[in-house]
């Protein structure tokens, strides 16, 4: 029952971990960005994908799985042009003083810094809704926007829910199918850290579900759990130390918006960019 | 005092209860409700009885004044959006209370509510004029549309009654063909029920509760339209069970006229939720004769529906609370169940309660 190791937070400490972490999306995200303009040939001086900022860099630990994108790759070779389906709960709460959120920064520096690429990103989050139905959801806004990509923010409802994780795990591998036989890459957002879940089986079982999910279907996954966790431990062994759980959440958002941009940079880069086959 | 246990009540105090359930994603019970086997759900029969009751609240229509039903229907509207704020603001504190007395984030950013405690400015602003909706307190925004297209429908229904469902119709069509759809902000989105589309679902309501027109034709015809239903119901739930959904990048356009949609209570969900009525509008005599105390049971819920939404809302967010400390499991749930049941109960009981004292004071200060 008790998931409570930290108690209440001052609310001040979020604020300024949240603005850290919209620094740190820009900054990851305008690298991102110029690894779509040298994709479209507009910057081919670049080569690397993007570094992350210091305050979303957790050593020792990667923050997404490398797989390819061909389908984006293939966009932007025959279009210089992509569209990202944003679905799950994926807050846009506003980071410092960005409106719109992690995806509003990533958009904004992508346009800024990937020129000649056009990048649309479209925001069909429902909060609360399970991974089921938010499958279900997702399948009809494909049909309805054809993106390229979808950003796929899954699980935590079923976690906080606590719906069986052979459900979950399901209807996200039946809908990750669905994408690829439809030609749609999807990257999947995985778990929030909050050391308060690190003991809850239960949370952790839907967790390494995802993670085992997108290592049998070769796509991605941010891992943003591991980061932020390791991020978290860091902190927590600095001298005089503080750490507020809120605003460690709130900062999360930003380095999300990073390892997201991250990912899809490194899978850009690919070096196989020929479509995955879906699982027989 | 009153009114006495009728179907409509009845069924929305069914509708009531369901909704109640399925807002508590996770629990064993959601398993037992109707949609498990249609493809229409409990909000479906909550907006078209909705509908229908705005025809019992229009009353009469040579005896109010058009000026009279503007202002009714108006306040009606305005009624609705006061417990919107009302629920929404609690709604709020709960999950904040929750968040610091189980010192987890996780729960500020449950049900879309991140964007007010992280970006609170515009959240608040988007919270007034009924753009952002928290997860499953979106129904009452819908309600409060509607009720605010009232005036309009009435006065329609007086001086054109023959336009009203063409109307309502070419609105649905024109938003299904052209994805016409009001968006939410500050978080970019779209509301989760499409007034534009949802108003077919409250104009029939309202055209049915009829006893002429639409509403004739169909009283008159109940039998063969039941037997019409049968295969409708019956292939709804077949769709359900089996996962026989078309697929939406493969039909032809305009998507949404071939796909099923909840957010725009699409045709494939329309027909086979008329044909659930159509069906189960015949079991009320049964269920009364064999089950009067339920009858009675949810009738109240229904008389009191309002209130009882409202409660049933903060419920079912509780409920989600209790479910999330106590790691969900059968007792939980089955715990959570039977006392949202009787807090539901206690509610409508107590709307009534209030309502009879109101009476007899009302005399007493009435001058003779």
């Amino acid at each position: 029952m008790a998931r409570s190791e930290q108690g209440t937070a001052g609310r001040g400490q979020f604020a300024g971990v949240i603005r850290a972490m919209g620094a740190l999306a820009a900054a990851g995200l305008a690298m991102a960005a110029g690894l779509l303009g040298a994709l479209a040939g507009e910057a081919a001086a670049q080569s690397q994908p993007p570094a992350l900022t210091r305050e979303c860099t957790a050593p020792g630990t990667s923050t997404a799985t490398e797989s390819p994108l061909p389908n984006v790759a293939a966009a932007l070779r025959r279009k210089k042009r992509i569209k990202i389906l944003a679905i799950g709960a994926a807050s846009t709460a506003g980071m410092g003083n960005v409106r719109g959120g992690y995806q509003a920064l990533m958009l904004k520096m992508i346009k800024e810094a990937a020129k000649g690429v056009e990048v649309e990103i479209i925001n069909r989050g429902v909060s609360g809704e399970l991974a089921e139905q938010a499958a279900q959801r997702l399948k009809i806004q494909v049909g309805l926007t054809t993106p390229d990509l979808v950003l796929w923010q899954v699980g935590t409802n079923d976690a906080l829910s606590y719906v069986e994780v052979e459900r979950v795990e399901h209807a996200v591998t039946d809908t990750v199918r669905w994408l690829k036989e439809h030609k749609v890459d999807v990257v999947l957002v995985g778990l929030q850290y909050v050391s308060g879940m690190a003991r809850d089986s239960h949370y952790q079982a839907v967790r390494v579900a995802l993670r085992r999910i997108a290592q049998q279907e070769n796509v991605i996954i941010v891992r943003r759990y591991e980061a932020m966790e390791i991020l978290e431990r860091a902190q927590r062994a600095e001298p005089g130390a503080a750490v507020d759980e809120f605003s460690a959440s709130e900062t999360a958002y930003g380095c999300m918006a990073q390892y997201v941009a991250r990912a899809i940079s490194v899978a850009l880069f690919g070096r196989n960019l020929t479509p995955t086959p879906s699982p027989p | 005092m009153p009114r006495q246990a009728n179907a409509v009540d009845f069924w929305r105090g069914f509708a009531l209860v369901t909704i109640f359930i399925n807002h508590i994603p996770g629990i064993f019970y959601e398993r037992l409700t109707h949609r498990n086997f249609s493809i229409s759900d409990s909000a479906d029969l909550f907006v078209f009885l909705a509908g229908w009751s705005l025809r019992l609240l229009v009353g009469n229509p040579d005896r109010a004044s058009p000026a009279y039903l503007v202002v009714r229907l108006g306040g009606r509207a305005l009624q609705i959006y006061a417990a919107q704020i009302l629920i929404i603001a609690i709604a709020i504190g709960m999950l904040a209370a929750a968040a610091v007395l189980l010192g987890n984030p996780l729960l500020l950013e449950w049900h879309n509510a991140a964007a007010v405690f992280y970006d609170p400015v515009p959240t608040h602003v988007g919270l007034a004029i009924l753009t952002h909706h928290l997860g499953y307190f979106d129904i009452l925004p819908l309600y409060v549309v509607l009720m605010l297209m009232a005036p309009a429908v009435a006065l329609i229904d007086r001086y054109a009654r023959w336009l009203l469902l063409p109307l309502s119709l070419a609105v649905y069509f024109a938003a299904l063909g052209f994805r016409v759809t009001l968006p939410s902000w500050p978080v970019q989105g779209e509301w989760f029920f499409n007034p534009i589309a949802w108003q077919v679902v409250f104009m029939l309501g309202f055209v049915l509760a009829r006893s002429d027109g639409a509403g004739g034709f169909a009283r008159r015809n109940i039998a063969w339209l039941r037997i019409v239903s049968v295969p409708i119901v019956i292939a709804g739930a077949l769709v359900i069970w089996n996962d026989w959904w078309p697929d939406p990048t493969k039909v032809p356009h305009p998507t949404l006229f071939f796909i099923q949609s909840k957010s725009y209570v699409t045709p494939m969900r329309l027909v086979q939720f008329l044909a659930l009525i159509a069906l189960f509008s015949a079991t009320y005599p049964y269920i009364r004769r064999a089950a009067p105390g339920l009858v009675e049971f949810l009738s109240l819920l229904g008389r009191n529906s309002l209130n009882v939404f409202c409660v049933a809302s903060l419920l079912g967010l509780g409920g989600q609370i209790v479910r999330f400390i106590y790691r969900g499991g059968i007792v939980a749930d089955t715990a959570v169940l039977a006392a949202g049941i009787a807090m539901l109960a206690l509610t409508a009981w107590l709307s009534e309660w209030r309502d009879r004292n109101k009476a007899p004071r009302a005399a007493v200060n009435s001058p003779a």
